[in-house]
């Protein structure tokens, strides 16, 4: 109807592509949310469910429209019109035969194909589904712990740091739901890497002591990398901005300037960042994992409402564990080298099996080797 | 930079988009916008068919989340208003016809919203009361997520969509500039200038800055085209109208599936990209059909086709095949160590080794 409204400027605030269907340009997501609030009306957002009939009711009125027309739109666009088959369906696991369906028969194929007797419901499954149960559409008991209406959720791919000699892709290893009140320093403490676990040094002569040095104590620094501004975190006085170096040396180079905040000052809906676009955490000084945002969207009645559940995982990659050389049972704490006892060098053991193995009655070590404490890609599974 | 399976990250689903778009031709062919019709079209084709027969919960939920996304492409332009409407009520049959656990849900981005306001406005004046229903209805059940984007971006080319020239609606850009009275403007401008030219009387002889008749040209020039619309294709069905013809192909629409169809054929050569080759980065752009490579470096979406593609098929000439070919025949021969670029598997190997047996 109306000739369309030349805009004087884009708002940025309304996120475009960069690149078609692969990342976005920058955009600061509290004006994002604003964009959509506006537009919306406050029914859209709420959390309540409309009823049939109230439903109903203001749609005639606002239309204008007599119950004549709308007994006819309830009738003819009621779900029952897509029921394709009567009652008693076929079983959910049967594909159905001679449909002219291309979905159909391809999915057929695959199933006639599939030869192996692979049990469908692997480990993965069964963490997915569990998480799932857990929190979708879940209510928190008090009010306080509620999400907002018109409060944002960015879905986060945090990713294994890259191995390119083993593996051709990269995987995300956790995907994590927050909020926009969320800060960036409770998106670091919810990343779980192995190497915040490693203890360093040998330990063969006391290996009681181990547990007293993990690496997350000692090194706590760790900084995130968002559209020019290293975000770091001093929260704990021994932490350190190790973005500084970086900066100096960009500063050498033909870069533009990077600046510096802090992580824990920085919530998300106070970020301008690119939908889709890799980003930076750092943390041990040099495990370096991507980062991406992989969506920003309002929050819906059937996410999960409990704030104290955020950030919330609901994709975890997991990966297979090293066994104990000996036992093959338990998860391998113990990683040996030129130990006259082990089959091989070097060698996994459990901590049972490894005292039994070297250690005497009293704990004194027996023999020649080099323990150091190990922590297994898996141990966050 | 992150590379996954295909299967894990596509979008769409090409055997879907088939039968999707089955569908919706077939509702289009009926020259109708009711919702009675489409259901009646579902009912017959046992679209919901397609949710029956995953068994593994994570890929049901990457289909529903996938034939949702496929919905909301033919409800956004560039389609015409039927297949739009098609799209709607595709919306809402797969979202209540899905299994997953837990509903995905229909995803609108920001950027789309006016193109959604827009279409239930004329939907409203053109009193589709079923239409605006079937909308107010999904809101209503809280179907909607309010998005960035209309896909979960993970910096991952995708591959090329085809579209469907016969859905497309006719562009609407010139009729858009004539309503917006920028002609009007510049006549006045125009005259304004010729005003001033004459009140200098030694200078407005000797230049002229301006093409005196632009304006009158320029209506000429779009009531042709108006004409020429009119006549060669007849009306589209749209919102206000009730007639029984066909959507045809359009001009831009035929261009378009030119362009498609040289592309098909440059692609047709193009080794699919192997497990073990990661060149579907966003900076890197090695795919071996310039068209390809102009697409990606035109973030706006327009195709160009190169020069020697129009060449060739002006010229009658067939696929990109016989270039590598002849590519190869010129090669001197003591480039014999030298490893070929591999452009095309089977030609140039064969073409070596006849060079090879030559010696």
């Amino acid at each position: 109807m109306a000739a369309s409204k030349q805009p004087t400027e884009p708002n940025s605030s309304i996120p475009e592509y960069e690149f078609v269907n692969v990342n976005t340009k920058p955009f600061h997501i509290g004006s994002f949310r604003d964009e959509w609030l506006k537009r919306l009306q406050p029914r859209d957002v709420s959390f309540q469910p409309v009823d049939q009939d109230t439903f109903e009711a203001s749609f005639a009125e606002e239309m204008g429209l007599g119950e004549e027309t709308m007994a006819e739109l309830r009738s003819v666009c009621s779900v029952d019109s897509l029921r394709c088959h009567a009652e008693d369906q076929q079983p959910d696991e049967v594909v159905p035969t001679n449909s002219t369906l291309k979905t159909v028969t391809q999915r057929k194929k695959k199933q006639e194909n599939k030869t192996s007797e692979k049990s469908s419901k692997n480990r993965h499954e069964l963490y997915a589904n569990e998480l799932d149960r857990l929190t979708v559409g879940r209510v928190p008991e008090t009010e306080d712990d509620m999400i907002p209406e018109g409060e944002v959720i960015l879905t986060i791919n945090i990713y294994f740091p890259g191995n390119f000699e083993k593996f051709n892709y990269i995987r995300p290893h956790m995907t994590l739901l927050m909020t926009g009140s969320h800060t960036l320093a409770e998106l670091r403490d919810a990343i779980c890497c192995v190497s915040d676990l490693q203890v360093c040094g040998e330990f063969s002569s006391t290996p009681d002591m181990a547990p007293d040095f993990i690496s997350k104590d000692l090194f706590k620094s760790a900084f995130f990398f968002f559209e020019g501004v290293f975000y770091n975190d001093m929260r704990y006085p021994e932490c350190q901005d190790i973005s500084s170096t970086t900066i100096k040396w960009t500063k050498s180079q033909n870069f533009p300037s990077f600046s510096q905040a802090k992580m824990e000052d920085t919530r998300f809906v106070d970020l301008k960042v690119k939908v889709g676009f890799p980003y930076l955490y750092c943390h041990q000084g040099d495990c370096e994992h991507l980062v991406i945002i992989t969506d920003v969207r309002l929050v819906h009645k059937g996410d999960c409402l409990d704030r104290k559940l955020y950030p919330l995982l609901i994709h975890k990659n997991r990966v297979l564990t090293q066994k104990c050389a000996v036992c093959h049972v338990f998860i391998s704490r113990w990683y040996t080298t030129r130990d006259q006892f082990a089959p091989s060098d070097p060698c996994l053991f459990c901590d049972k099996c490894f005292r039994m193995l070297h250690y005497d009655k009293e704990g004194n070590k027996l023999g020649e080797f080099l323990a150091y404490p190990y922590v297994d890609r898996g141990a966050f599974n | 930079m992150p590379y996954l399976p295909f299967f894990y990250t596509d979008f769409f689903y090409e055997p879907l988009t088939e039968d999707v778009e089955e569908l919706l031709s077939r509702f289009q062919h009926t020259d109708s916008v009711r919702y009675g019709v489409f259901s009646a079209i579902w009912r017959d084709m046992k679209f919901s068919d397609v949710f029956i027969g995953i068994s593994i919960n994570s890929e049901m939920k990457r289909f529903c989340r996938v034939a949702l996304a496929t919905a909301v492409k033919y409800f956004l332009p560039p389609y015409s208003y039927q297949i739009r409407v098609g799209g709607l009520y595709l919306m809402f049959a797969f979202y209540h016809t899905q299994l997953a656990s837990t509903p995905a849900k229909i995803r609108l981005a920001l950027k789309d919203w006016v193109h959604v306001q827009r279409f239930l406005m004329e939907s409203e004046e053109a009193q589709h009361h079923d239409v605006v229903y079937i909308y107010h209805k999904l809101v209503a059940s809280k179907a909607i997520h309010y998005t960035t984007m209309p896909h979960f971006l993970i910096f991952q080319k995708q591959q090329k969509p085809k579209i469907c020239a016969e859905f497309l609606s006719r562009t609407a850009a010139l009729k858009e500039l004539q309503s917006a009275d920028i002609l009007e403007e510049m006549a006045g401008i125009q005259s304004h200038y010729k005003k001033l030219k004459e009140a200098t009387m030694e200078v407005s002889f000797k230049v002229n800055m301006t093409y005196p008749d632009f304006t009158s040209d320029i209506n000429k020039c779009m009531s042709e085209f108006f004409t020429w619309q009119q006549n060669a294709l007849p009306k589209e069905k749209n919102a206000g109208a009730d007639g029984v013809e066909e959507t045809p192909e359009e001009y831009c629409s035929s261009r378009a599936m030119l362009l498609s169809s040289i592309k098909q054929k440059s692609y047709s050569n193009v080794q699919k990209a192997s497990k073990s080759r990661r060149h579907r980065g966003a900076e890197k752009v090695q795919d071996y059909s310039s068209s390809g490579r102009e697409q990606f470096q035109n973030p706006s979406g327009r195709k160009y086709v190169s020069l020697r593609a129009r060449t060739w098929e002006t010229l009658g000439g067939n696929d990109g095949k016989s270039n590598a070919q002849a590519w190869l025949l010129s090669t001197p021969e003591q480039l014999d160590g030298v490893p070929l670029k591999k452009m095309n598997q089977a030609a140039p190997y064969r073409e070596y080794k006849v060079m090879k047996e030559a010696e």
